[in-house]
């Protein structure tokens, strides 16, 4: 055991946008959401098991993923919503590809049950191993392993040529395909 | 994107893992400030010093940084001791909700109310302060959501002009931000008086929708 070192925590940004991106499906939200995950593990001092602060990061940025959704479905819907307003990235980037192929596949993910979300996040997106994974999300590995392949069997189904060509031929948005809407049930 | 379209489980991995996209720089100055801030800070105060802590510190940067000025008219309100009020901690307890307007909360400057968040956007109200600034009356109330914090503070009298900043026009009035490391600033005129709006861990675009929420009637 050891204690957290908060200065340490800077190179995990990068990494831990990228699953917050996944996670919501936007990059302002993605903002919020990295810097109150780490404004909760820097309000007081903490001491870690093992030696991973990623995987620890992992299960900060859940929970607080999961309470601002619970947070939100509290609050009344009203039309207006409160992110109505974008603002511009100013960042150049120069590779505007790898970016738009980040917000197509980002978007995808975070179109996912919470679940699924979460798996894909954690073992794809922020590179944690299965068993650091399901510590992180509190469930067995054998659940994770579940969760993670239906995840990654839907999002592929989600750019699979054949659907993508069916639904533009028939003049239809893009929409989730129905294998999205199903119910895990291996708990 | 369909050249790259993963078809296979492996494929779909291997396009996740070559995503090597870098956070914004300017949320690495957020998390730089917020580990200064906590490290620098003594453990196990409460909330309303931790604030005035992070004020102090993100107020020393601002000072340097701010290209926004102001020409007021022999004032000596300027915006800089305006976003250090909001910055501070609180001195009174949150005002409530005005029971004859839903969408304002029970304290005002010179008929100038402030907003009552919390059903609509989740902000409450956790505290407020007044100060008085060469002769002005200067008021701040305090709203949180989470571990997010805002200050909105009015000023009595006629709004010096300010200039600089990023302006943004919503609804026939200008909206000047300034993004610095750990808080962003939002000023802008409402009903003839100066606003500021200072946010820490919140975008750009939530001070917007809340600093141009219900402020289109009250400006000519």
């Amino acid at each position: 055991m050891r204690a957290l070192d908060p200065h340490s925590l800077t190179q995990h940004v990068d990494r831990l946008y990228r699953a917050a991106w996944a996670l919501c499906g936007s990059r302002e939200d993605a903002e919020d959401l990295v810097q109150e995950t780490f404004a909760r593990v820097l309000s007081r001092p903490r001491v870690l098991r093992g030696d991973d602060e990623l995987y620890y990061l992992m299960r900060v940025l859940r929970n607080t993923f999961l309470t601002s959704l619970r947070t939100a479905s509290r609050r009344p819907v009203t039309a207006a919503a409160i992110e109505d307003v974008v603002a511009a990235d100013p960042r150049p980037t120069s590779r505007p590809e790898q970016a738009y192929e980040a917000q197509e596949l980002y978007a995808t993910i975070a179109q996912l049950p919470d679940n699924f979300r979460l798996a894909i996040v954690a073992v794809d997106v922020l590179g944690l191993s299965y068993k650091e994974a399901a510590l992180a999300l509190r469930v067995r590995e054998a659940t994770l392993t579940t969760r993670l392949f239906r995840a990654r069997k839907q999002v592929a189904e989600r750019f699979a040529p054949n659907d993508r060509e069916t639904q533009q031929a028939n003049g239809k948005a893009r929409t989730p395909p129905e294998s999205l809407q199903v119910k895990e049930h291996h708990e | 994107m369909s050249d790259r379209t993963p078809p296979t489980e492996s494929e779909l991995v291997e396009l996740v893992h070559s995503i090597d996209e870098r956070a914004p720089e300017r949320l690495h100055r957020r998390i730089d400030a917020l580990i200064a801030e906590r490290t620098s800070a003594p453990r196990g105060r409460r909330a309303p010093l931790r604030l005035g802590l992070a004020g102090a510190l993100t107020l020393g940067v601002i000072a340097v940084a701010l290209a926004v000025s102001l020409a007021g008219g022999g004032s000596k309100l300027t915006l800089r001791t305006a976003v250090a009020l909001t910055l501070r901690p609180a001195t009174a307890p949150a005002p409530a909700q005005d029971p004859q307007d839903p969408t304002a909360l029970a304290a005002d400057v010179e008929g100038v109310a402030f907003p009552y968040w919390e059903d609509r956007f989740g902000w409450r109200s956790t505290g407020a302060r007044t100060d008085s600034v060469d002769g002005r009356t200067v008021r701040t109330v305090f709203y949180a959501r989470g571990h997010q914090w805002i200050g909105y503070a009015i000023a009595s009298g006629s709004a010096p002009r300010v200039s600089g900043g990023i302006a943004r026009t919503r609804g026939g009035t200008v909206y000047r931000f300034l993004a610095e490391d750990g808080s962003r600033v939002v000023t802008w005129r409402r009903g003839g008086h100066l606003c500021v709006v200072s946010g820490h861990g919140v975008s750009d675009a939530t001070l917007m929708a809340l600093a141009s929420w219900d402020t289109g009637t009250l400006d000519a």
